[in-house]
């Protein structure tokens, strides 16, 4: 392998690392949201800086690559696309840590416990880890066509946050004294939704990357 | 420890002022490029530490020339040694009209190396070292004209690396070649950074950011950046050296 | 008149003059081998002339040129050949070598009488060697030398510096760079000098007038301060001071014949020795 090459995979290497890293906070996050588990919530919350380091690292190696090796064609949507990639997945960092300080500020346990199966939080968060694991397997495999499906769930992601902000304005309407924790509530699946949002343009760039296609901003459009 | 080392180098070709203050030190087991406009005292530079300039007469040099801890221009000092202590590798590839095994045997017979077995490995060991091994090794008895150019140069690199060096100059490489056969060399030159100390100059800038770890800027015969290439490529420090690498210059 | 016009007109003119040489030259070589092939007989060629000059052969003259060309090329040959390596690769361009240059272009514009009579009074007379073959033969070597050093260093300029410094990088002497790398590539080029000079040394006539030649000499010489006689000379004495000079001139012709023949032949081999030196120095 040429020592181009070499430096590429590195580079690929790292970003699957943080990727890693990344999946690992949310599942986390989700686990200690549903069981109001402080201890993992500060782990997360402590982990966060890993995800920063790892956002600076790759940042400086894709304008090292970009400066020292000239890359062209496929090379160059490459690193363009792991340049975005690294600071989408930083930002879902942010929103991991940001679900765990909920956990860790809030006293809105009991609220959620009666609520949260009605507000399908669960499946909202399986679905934007899913989307991160399946989007990551796409760039494993160079492989473009699970793209749609991807993009699919983002669909109903968002249908699900709907969903939820209607059930939650009927549930404060009937007990009002219980607004502050709604709102609370509503600000972590707000949260979830953006994952999810972020998850779709991390895909984009994958097929960006390997097809270069772009995507983006193709639903206005239609 | 330095491998080379600069200090206050002033060098003049007669009245002409080519090399002004320069300092610099170079570790070993790294690759340094220098770069910068024709002219501007870079070849100059390199060919100080095996003292080719001492070959054109009227030259004059100020300052100290260190090589692996020995000032090169010392009273006493044995040029023909030095020179095997600092291989050279010129822009041209000239390999001598002889058969490839010879080419690289020369600079064992030439330093009183007569075992046949011993010139037999080394040969071996530095075709290899030069990856061109592969390449050649059914027609080492043929002509070294029959090869192609950049198999030439790795040829002469070979010769180089087979009176063992510690230090390896190397004169715009690949300025003869075709891209294929500089990208040959480029990987040969990360390969060899394990075992020598590299100093290259090259007109072509994305070479010098490929290849190299440190690279020096050279312009009207100073010294006017010298840096991680990562730095120097990315975020220079003198506007000169940002002018030069982005075209603006001149 | 056009472009083109001018341009075929040029052409016809060169091409010509380029004709009349080659004619020229034919008819120098048939008039010679018309008038010269009757005599040639394998008795004219190891015979001694007999007869005040009108019959038997040339065989000593034959013999005697051919220890002149090689006498004067062990003379001229290695003096030749160091000096020229001196003045190119050693000596710069430095006073010294703007020197030794400019004389030994004087050398070669000294008419070759004049290298006779300095042969006969240096070699001859002061050194005491007499009229032999060592004398004529260092006469005839400092004639050739000026064109001996100057094909050398020819020869030797025409090598790329990229060689010398290939091989100095590699921490060889200049001397071990001259011996190994520089000397075996000019080599063919240094033998197209030698080809050169034994033309020219065959021919001559004036420096072995006073050095060397017999006018007559039926015996072979036995040793280095013999006399010998020559072609050039045998050649002028037939054609000009002959008991009978109509008898003698069909000789006068053969031996025309002989002498042109021998630097056609030297030539000849001279050039496969190049070409076959050419060849090996490239793949050796």
């Amino acid at each position: 392998m040429k020592h181009t090459e070499k430096e590429l995979q590195s580079l690929k290497e790292e970003v699957r690392e943080m990727w890693q890293l990344v999946l690992s906070q949310l599942e986390k996050c989700k686990q200690s949201y549903l069981t109001d588990d402080l201890e993992i919530a500060r782990e997360v919350a402590s982990r966060e800086k890993r995800v920063n380091t790892f956002e600076l690292k790759i940042e400086s190696d894709c304008e090292n690559y970009i400066a020292l090796y000239t890359p062209v064609a496929v090379d160059l949507r490459l690193v363009l696309s792991m340049i975005k990639i690294c600071s989408t997945l930083e930002r879902i960092g942010d929103f991991a840590e940001g679900i765990a300080r909920h956990v860790i500020a809030d006293d809105c346990t009991p609220l959620l416990q009666l609520i949260k199966d009605d507000l399908q939080v669960e499946t909202m968060f399986d679905t934007v880890i899913a989307m991160l694991s399946d989007s990551y397997a796409a760039l494993e495999s160079e492989n473009t066509k699970l793209s749609g499906r991807i993009l699919q769930k983002d669909e109903e992601v968002d249908t699900l946050y709907r969903e939820a902000i209607r059930k939650l304005a009927e549930y404060v309407e009937k007990n009002p004294s219980h607004a502050p924790c709604v709102l609370e509530t509503l600000l972590v699946l707000r949260k979830v939704e953006r994952i999810g949002d972020h998850c779709s343009n991390i895909v984009e760039e994958i097929v960006f990357y390997i097809d270069a296609k772009i995507l983006k901003h193709r639903k206005s459009k239609e | 420890m330095m491998m080379i080392q600069a200090n206050n180098v002033d060098f003049y070709y007669g009245e002409f002022h080519a090399l002004k203050g320069i300092n610099m030190d170079i570790e070993p087991n790294t690759v340094t490029a220098f770069i910068g406009p024709s002219g501007c005292g870079k070849s100059t530079f390199l060919r100080l530490f095996n003292r080719m300039n001492d070959l054109i007469p009227g030259t004059k040099l100020q300052g100290e020339c260190i090589v692996n801890g020995t000032n090169i221009y010392r009273k006493g000092i044995n040029v023909d040694d030095l020179r095997k202590e600092v291989g050279m590798v010129f822009q041209k590839p000239n390999p001598f009209p002889k058969t490839i095994f010879e080419n690289v045997a020369y600079g064992l017979r030439v330093n009183g190396i007569n075992d046949s077995k011993v010139i037999k490995e080394r040969v071996e060991q530095s075709l290899m070292g030069a990856a061109l091994w592969e390449e050649v090794k059914d027609k080492l008895k043929k002509s070294a004209f029959e090869l192609s150019g950049g198999q030439q140069q790795r040829l002469c690199i070979a010769r180089a690396l087979a009176i063992q060096p510690s230090v390896l100059l190397m004169d715009e490489p690949a300025s003869a070649l075709d891209p294929i056969s500089t990208s040959k060399v480029e990987e040969l030159i990360h390969e060899l950074k394990n075992d020598y100390t590299i100093v290259i100059v090259t007109h072509n800038m994305q070479q010098a950011a490929r290849v190299s770890d440190k690279t020096g800027f050279f312009m009207l015969g100073e010294l006017v950046e010298y840096s991680d290439t990562k730095k120097m490529f990315f975020n220079p420090e003198k506007e000169q050296t940002q002018n030069y690498i982005t075209g603006r210059f001149g | 008149m056009g472009k083109k016009t001018d341009q075929q007109i040029a052409f016809w003119v060169f091409r010509i003059l380029g004709l009349i040489v080659v004619a020229i030259l034919c008819w120098i070589l048939g008039f010679i081998v018309w008038n010269g092939i009757g005599v040639i007989s394998w008795e004219f060629l190891t015979t001694a002339p007999t007869d005040g000059m009108t019959g038997g052969g040339i065989f000593p003259a034959i013999v005697g040129t051919f220890y002149l060309i090689i006498g004067s090329m062990i003379v001229a040959f290695p003096l030749g050949v160091m000096s020229a390596i001196y003045t190119t690769e050693y000596a710069g361009n430095g006073k010294t070598v703007r020197f030794i240059r400019i004389m030994t272009n004087n050398l070669s514009g000294i008419p070759s009488i004049i290298f006779g009579l300095f042969g006969m009074s240096l070699f001859v007379n002061t050194l005491g060697w007499g009229d032999s073959i060592i004398a004529g033969s260092f006469t005839l070597g400092l004639l050739v030398l000026p064109l001996v050093i100057r094909t050398t260093e020819e020869a030797l300029k025409a090598i790329p510096d990229s060689f010398r410094t290939g091989s100095l990088a590699l921490g060889a002497t200049k001397l071990q760079t001259i011996k190994r790398v520089i000397l075996p590539m000019a080599f063919p080029n240094i033998i197209t000098g030698l080809i050169l000079s034994i033309g020219r040394v065959s021919g001559e006539t004036a420096p072995i007038l006073f050095t060397v030649a017999a006018y007559f000499l039926p015996k072979l010489p036995t040793g280095i301060f013999d006399q010998v006689m020559a072609l050039p000379y045998h050649l002028y004495v037939i054609s000009t001071s002959g008991i009978d000079l109509n008898a003698t001139r069909p000789m006068a012709y053969g031996t025309a014949l002989v002498l042109i023949a021998i630097v056609l032949i030297m030539n000849l081999l001279a050039s496969f020795l190049r070409r076959y030196f050419g060849k090996k120095v490239k793949t050796n």
